[in-house]
């Protein structure tokens, strides 16, 4: 709670700094804001208590509850934007207007985030989701006189809202079947249904189904996937970063918790057939759409479509409890890092070079050996090569799902990691093996601090790759 | 069955033991990073200090050990824990990897700082100081880790340092085969190994030693799978540590500079499979087949690469096929069950062999990279440091009392009396060959005439401090060394008795096997006779290149059949090129040409073209305008509703 309460706060007192133009002191200050909340939210996680007490310190009568499952996720997505936002310093020193809005609804849209792995209650699930769109919405247009930024927010708002009615929808359905919004009431009225009522049940079910889409869309599941690469495209690829990132972890997490609270035991059988069909579908677009693009973000924006298809294996595999909770932690905590550190070194290179295209990365390897190799070893993770998070990440979710019985998935998973190599070693080609152009042959620009986090980067995934143990026990 | 208490885990702060293999790994990271920027002595010092570092932590250790015999193992962090596999990442900290942590941090140091002076002139000595730090972690690994897997990265690392060091002159083709071929022997003996690792996790549910070792305590004396496990470890064992049949690769490998054949190829590295078979001594006493395979193996090693020694004129390959066979002798030690005396002779082999050398070492640097014996000569006036120390090595390796050499080889020679009087012909027949070649190296480098060229003759000079100086260390090591284990008739051994706890559990699993005590009468007769056959073996070379003054011949002179046939190394390496390499060699043209050409090329392209045509289809399925994607949104949800509630 302590989370929600400093991030807020701070996202107001951050719009006073605004006011004063004292921009230079608005992304220190976010940052501290957010290190002290990664300490409180990591400091308070009790390893020794249960996994998960769904309604363990509960406030709002029970609506909102912070057991270990919501701040270890609460930390991931905390950590990840804490890694991500120093990157922003050209925003800084460009001396934009709106520099203290955007840090604001960034602060605020984490509130939605960790409100969603929080909740206890679909009232709150949905005030998250709500949140973080739409400030998702606006951060996706801040670009404010770049047509393609633009375009991304409106698209992203349309297509967004759209979606909204229907997880709003489905949600209605829910409650009518069932007659309340908390989880675990939720789940007893939903096995109290007898399997022949023909009016309760269709409605639950629909309502499950409608929702399942409504999240599918957030986290950019096929086929509700259509949106992610144009608007990846469009969007500052800073804010990018944090969409395919936190927005992705607090979905699947918040998903999980519904259907393993609300819709285990005999009760997947709702939905597991609907969820295995969109992960099949998810890990195929995802993975060959990425192969025929030649620009970088839009290659992140289908391989953050596949990643999607890899933790719904977790859903999949949700009977086996621990295994496929500590499987969604890993791989979020993993692809994250990984993701921050390839949007990280686009970045870097965009504000330099103005172009996210493959032949953007040229010669990359001779005039920035670090970044080169940052983006190398992220490549690396992401494709889930051994020595990296990456690895890990993928050989738990896929013992989950072999352990629950689902091989012929995994091995389409296999075939598909294999596709993805091609597409991410595309950049590493052309950073080590083709010449810059000419013109743009110069370093790219990095700041100390920000090698210094890009170091910290690949220590993270390397050091994941090679202990994973080191964060075990965190479920 | 006896049961064993499962071991101590240490409760304090492991940052000590951290340290150990942590420090050589930075001294890797520091020279490899600032490779260029560091100059070679300053990448030398650096290198140095961090194994001295480890040598003296280890030594705390060591001291603290004495003090409070107890076996421990230090817990690190949790490695790999998915299912009904847990393997930990921790060390096992008894008698055994405290030897071994001194000899290689010990001998190690030495001869760090023996390259400073010998690489010197090098261009890379950075690179060449951080892959040697990088082999002495390695090498740590592989000896602290408390399970299998932890073993098996060690024995990767050493192998892939090996494979680096062999080919650090990489300029020259045939370095880079050398390289290339000893890396490819050893993957031979790891698959043996790895499948052994195998073999013990579905048998064991583990692969931690200690639980292995209780679990195996279960299993009778000569049980199939445990011979099979041993078996496959030694297969993994004949790879590391070049005995025939995969022997061939060490030879080769004396391409790479002389510090890295004394270090890895003669020290230690090749010694990490007797290490192994000691690790394991539980399961290869309860295997008792594989143990005698283990010993015939080891006696025709030492027997046939000594033969092969006798001939050779170029000083590291004597130095190389005398290491081969004394690794045969430290195997047939182990195959008699003479487990102390094994590791005894790993230590003293280390010291006099390393000692050898880093002499030929410095013989080849004062004759300006000249390593044909032929072209030696007279050497001992101008490098007197060198030939005295030298000396003192050819003495030891000869067996002749009160030299190291002498206590360790006349043990084992008593282990295989008792076990198999065969065995213990081909061993004294064996030391009798050594003496010979030995001191047939020391004579006709050291005495007679100079036979280089002039120049060379002009060139000729003692090595530096930094070289003499391990010298002289290894050589008071050499000759002292021995008497850590006097033979018994002069009273038990200190080693011995310091190792017998390793080897209490095997003791009980199968006493007789340990044999009982031989009576003195008995030992002073083997004794007589181990001397006696160095003896004569020195007198024979003296003889014939001292007195008569006997040169080898040329490259294209005619020789004798026997003489031809040891000359070219039986050739073997030419069987294995005929029986293995061309055979596979046509076997992958073929391949290449009509399988991978025609079959794979063509699937893996349509496979691409496959991926990269559903690619593009997607890619036109992206038009960008938002109707569309709405539009197939709503497709999408009446699909995933129909597909619910439409029952066909």
């Amino acid at each position: 709670m302590l989370s929600i309460i400093l991030l807020s706060v701070s996202g107001l007192a951050n719009l006073f700094l605004g006011f004063n133009r004292s921009n230079r002191l608005i992304l220190p200050f976010v940052l501290l804001v957010l290190a002290a909340v990664l300490g409180v939210t990591v400091s308070g996680i009790d390893t020794h208590g249960a996994l998960a007490v769904w309604n363990q310190s509960p406030y709002f009568t029970g609506m909102l509850t912070f057991d270990r499952y919501a701040q270890v996720f609460t930390g991931v997505m905390v950590l990840t934007t804490l890694l991500l936002l120093p990157f922003s310093q050209k925003y800084v020193r460009d001396g934009n207007a709106n520099l203290a809005e955007y840090y604001s609804i960034l602060l605020f849209s984490l509130v939605g985030g960790i409100m969603m792995v929080s909740y206890n209650n679909l009232l709150i699930f949905f005030l998250g989701v709500e949140t973080l769109s739409i400030a998702m919405y606006v951060l996706a247009g801040s670009d404010k006189s770049n047509l393609r930024s633009n375009e991304a927010a409106l698209k992203y708002f349309l297509m967004g809202s759209f979606t909204t009615g229907i997880l709003l929808f489905g949600i209605a359905l829910l409650y009518g079947a069932t007659g309340t919004f908390d989880l675990a009431q939720m789940g007893n009225a939903v096995r109290a249904i007898p399997a022949a009522d023909a009016g309760l049940r269709p409605m639950m079910h629909i309502g499950l189904l409608l929702m399942l889409i409504g999240v599918g869309f957030k986290i950019s599941a096929a086929p509700f996937h259509f949106w992610t690469p144009d608007v990846y495209e469009g969007t500052p690829t800073l804010f990018t970063g944090y969409m395919s990132t936190v927005v992705k972890t607090a979905g699947v997490a918040g998903f999980f918790k519904l259907l393993f609270v609300a819709f285990g035991g005999e009760t997947i059988e709702f939905w597991l057939p609907t969820l295995t069909a969109m992960l099949v579908l998810t890990l195929f677009i995802g993975n060959v759409g990425a192969v025929a693009q030649t620009n970088a973000k839009r290659m992140l924006a289908y391989s953050s479509i596949s990643h999607a298809g890899y933790l719904l294996l977790a859903l999949v595999a949700l009977q086996s409890g621990r295994l496929s909770v500590n499987a969604i932690f890993f791989y979020s905590l993993a692809y994250s890092v990984a993701t921050v550190a390839a949007f990280a070194v686009l970045k870097l290179v965009h504000d330099q070079r103005e172009r996210d295209d493959y032949d953007g990365l040229n010669g990359l390897a001779r005039t920035n050996p670090l970044l080169a190799f940052v983006m190398t070893v992220a490549m690396l993770s992401l494709a889930g090569i051994p020595l990296t998070g990456g690895f890990f990440g993928k050989f738990y979710l896929f013992s989950a799902a072999a352990q629950e019985g689902h091989i012929g998935l995994v091995i389409f998973a296999v075939v598909m990691s294999a596709v993805g190599i091609f597409y991410y070693l595309r950049p590493i080609m052309a950073m080590y093996m083709k010449p810059a152009a000419e013109g743009s042959d110069a370093p790219v620009f990095v700041g100390g601090f920000q090698s210094a986090v890009l170091v910290l980067l690949v220590a993270l995934t390397v050091l994941l790759g090679v202990w994973p143990g080191v964060v075990e026990g965190m479920f | 069955m006896a049961e064993q208490a499962p071991l101590a885990v240490f409760a304090g702060s492991p940052l000590l033991y951290i340290l150990i293999p942590l420090l050589p790994f930075l001294g890797f990271l520091i020279n490899g990073l600032l490779n260029r920027r560091l100059s070679g002595t300053v990448a030398g010092l650096i290198g140095s200090a961090t194994v001295l570092g480890s040598f003296l932590i280890s030594l705390t250790l060591f001291l603290r050990f004495l003090g409070n015999p107890v076996p421990y193992t230090v817990h690190l962090f949790e490695w790999i824990n998915v299912g009904s596999l847990r393997i930990p990442f921790s060390y096992q900290i008894d008698q055994l990897s405290l030897i071994m942590l001194l000899l290689v941090t010990g001998v190690g140091f030495l001869i760090h700082v023996y390259s400073i002076g010998y690489m010197h002139h090098d261009a890379n000595v950075g690179k060449f100081f951080s892959f040697l730090n990088l082999f002495v972690f390695s090498m740590l690994v592989l000896v602290l880790g408390s399970n299998y897997v932890i073993l098996f990265i060690g024995w990767e690392g050493v192998g892939l340092c090996s494979y680096l060091l062999i080919g650090f002159w990489n300029k020259n083709h045939n370095y880079n085969n050398a390289a290339k071929k000893a890396f490819i022997i050893n993957r031979i003996g790891d698959l043996g190994f790895l499948l052994g690792i195998f073999l013990i996790y579905f048998t064991f549910d583990t692969v931690q030693y200690g639980e292995v070792f209780q679990k195996a305590s279960q299993l009778q004396v000569g049980a199939g799978v445990v011979t099979a496990i041993t078996l496959l470890l030694f297969v993994g064992a004949m790879g590391k540590s070049a005995q025939l049949p995969l022997y061939t690769w060490l030879p080769d490998a004396m391409a790479g500079p002389t510090p890295v054949s004394a270090l890895i190829h003669a020290a230690t590295m090749v010694t990490a499979g007797i290490y192994m078979v000691l690790r394991s001594n539980v399961l290869y006493t309860l295997a008792p087949d594989t143990l005698n395979v283990v010993a015939w193996i080891g006696a025709l090693t030492a027997l046939f690469a000594a033969t092969i020694g006798l001939a050779q004129n170029d000083i590291k390959k004597v130095l190389a096929y005398s290491t081969v066979s004394q690794l045969g002798y430290m195997f047939l030690a182990l195959g008699v069950m003479g487990y102390s005396s094994s590791l005894f002779h790993v230590l003293t082999h280390a010291f006099f062999k390393a000692l050898m050398f880093l002499g030929a070492g410095s013989v080849i640097h004062a004759m300006s990279n000249e390593q044909d014996i032929r072209r030696m000569g007279g050497l001992r006036k101008a490098l007197p440091i060198t030939f005295l120390t030298f000396l003192i090595g050819c003495i030891a390796i000869s067996g002749i009392p009160p030299f190291s050499g002498f206590f360790s080889k006349d043990e084992i020679l008593a282990h295989a009396y008792e076990h198999n009087k065969v065995l213990w012909g081909i061993g004294l027949l064996t030391a009798f060959l050594t003496a010979f070649y030995m001191f047939r190296l020391l004579f006709l480098t050291f005495f007679g005439e100079f036979r280089g060229t002039e120049e060379q003759k002009h060139h000729l000079h003692e090595s530096p401090a930094s070289m003499t100086l391990p010298l002289i260390i290894l050589a008071v090591l050499a000759a002292i060394g021995g008497f850590m284990n006097a033979p018994l008739v002069l009273g038990r051994g200190y080693l011995a008795d310091f190792l017998a706890p390793l080897f209490t559990y095997s003791r009980q699993i199968n006493p007789e096997a340990f044999g009982g005590e031989i009576d003195h009468a008995t030992e002073y007769m083997l004794i007589g006779l181990s001397v006696a056959a160095g003896v004569l073996g020195i007198v024979l070379a003296y003889v014939l290149y001292v007195a008569k003054r006997t040169r080898p011949v040329e490259e294209e002179a005619q020789r004798g059949a026997f003489e031809k046939l040891v000359y070219h190394k039986y050739y073997v390496d030419e069987l294995y090129d005929a029986l293995f390499v061309k055979p596979s060699m046509f076997l992958s043209r073929t391949l290449h040409d009509f399988v991978e050409k025609r079959v794979v090329d063509g699937a893996v392209t349509g496979v691409g073209r496959g991926v990269m045509g559903s690619s593009q289809l997607l890619r036109n399925l992206q038009t960008g305008k938002v109707e569309t994607y709405l539009l197939l949104m709503v497709l999408g949800i009446v699909v995933v509703l129909a597909l619910n509630f439409i029952r066909l």
